[in-house]
C-alpha cells in the first residue's frame, strides 16, 4: 500500500514537472509579444519581465528598466501602449 | 622483480609518449598547407564575384538613404530580380505575417495599425491633401520594413528573405497612384 502511495505521488510530481513548462511557454511568448509591441511604439523597455492580465486583451507590463505599461486593444482595434506611474 | 617491471613499464611510456611528441608536429604542419591554400583563392575571386557584390549593396542602400538615392537605385535590382528571389504582393504579404508564428497577436495588431497609418498618409498624398513628401513616405516604409524585418529575421527567415526581395515592388505599388488606387479598390 505504501508502495502504491509512494508511485503515485512520484507519478504526479512527474506530471506536474511536464504540466509546468507550457504554461511557461505562453508566458515566455506573451512577454515577447509585449516587448515587440512597446519596442514598435518607440517606448524604452529594454524587455518585459512580468505581465499581469488586467482584462481580456488588457496587460500590465513591468520592464527590465523599470518602466510599466499597459498594453490593450481598443475598440477601434488598436493596440495602445500607456505609460504608467 | 616488481621494480623491474615497473621500470620496464616506465621505459614503454616514455617511448610511447616520445612517439606522439613526434608525431603530433606532424599534422601541426601539415595543416597549414591547406590553411595557406585557401586564402590564395580568395584574392583570385574579386574578379568572378563582381556580380555578387554588386546584388548585395543594392538593398543595403535603400534602407537608410531617401528617395532619389533609391530611386535611381531601382532599375539595375529590376534587371537582375527576376533570377534570384520569390517576390510577394501585398496581398499574398498580409497572408503571410497573418500565418506566421514568428511574431506574437498583439505585434501583428500593432504592425496592422502601422500598415494601415501609412496607406492612409499614401492616400492622403496621391490625392493632394498631405503635407508630407515622397521622401516623407519613403522613409517611412523603409522604417516600416525595417521593423517587419527585425521582428521576422530570427524566426522566420524565409519570409523575411521574401519580403526583402518584395520590398522595391511593393514601394512601386504604392508609390504609383494607379496601382495605389487599385490597392484600395
Amino acid at each position: 500500500m505504501n508502495a502504491h502511495t509512494v508511485a503515485l505521488v512520484q507519478s504526479l510530481v512527474v506530471v506536474a514537472w511536464l504540466a509546468v513548462p507550457p504554461q511557461a511557454q505562453d508566458d515566455e511568448a506573451l512577454k515577447k509579444d509585449l516587448t515587440a509591441v512597446i519596442a514598435l511604439h518607440g517606448l524604452p523597455c529594454g524587455q518585459v519581465v512580468e505581465v499581469k492580465v488586467l482584462a481580456e486583451s488588457d496587460y500590465a507590463a513591468t520592464c527590465k528598466d523599470s518602466n510599466r505599461y499597459r498594453v490593450y486593444l481598443n475598440a477601434a482595434g488598436r493596440v495602445v501602449v500607456e505609460p504608467q506611474k | 622483480m616488481r621494480l623491474a617491471h615497473a621500470a620496464l613499464l616506465l621505459l614503454l611510456a616514455v617511448g610511447c609518449a616520445r612517439n606522439k611528441a613526434e608525431t603530433i608536429p606532424e599534422p601541426q604542419v601539415a595543416a597549414p598547407q591547406p590553411r595557406t591554400r585557401q586564402p590564395a583563392p580568395t584574392p583570385v575571386d574579386p574578379a568572378a564575384p563582381r556580380p555578387a557584390p554588386a546584388r548585395a549593396p543594392a538593398p543595403a542602400p535603400r534602407a537608410g538613404t531617401p528617395a532619389q538615392p533609391a530611386a535611381t537605385q531601382v532599375a539595375p535590382p529590376v534587371a537582375e530580380a527576376p533570377a534570384p528571389a520569390p517576390s510577394l504582393d501585398l496581398n499574398a504579404l498580409k497572408e503571410r505575417l497573418k500565418d506566421t508564428n514568428a511574431i506574437g497577436f498583439f505585434t501583428k495588431i500593432t504592425l496592422k495599425n502601422q500598415v494601415d497609418d501609412l496607406l492612409d498618409q499614401f492616400r492622403a498624398y496621391h490625392q493632394g491633401k498631405a503635407k508630407v513628401t515622397m521622401t516623407d513616405l519613403r522613409r517611412s516604409y523603409e522604417l516600416l520594413m525595417m521593423k517587419v524585418l527585425s521582428l521576422l529575421q530570427d524566426d522566420d527567415q524565409v519570409l523575411a528573405s521574401a519580403i526583402v526581395s518584395s520590398r522595391e515592388a511593393i514601394w512601386g505599388l504604392l508609390a504609383d497612384p494607379k496601382t495605389f488606387a487599385t490597392l484600395q479598390a
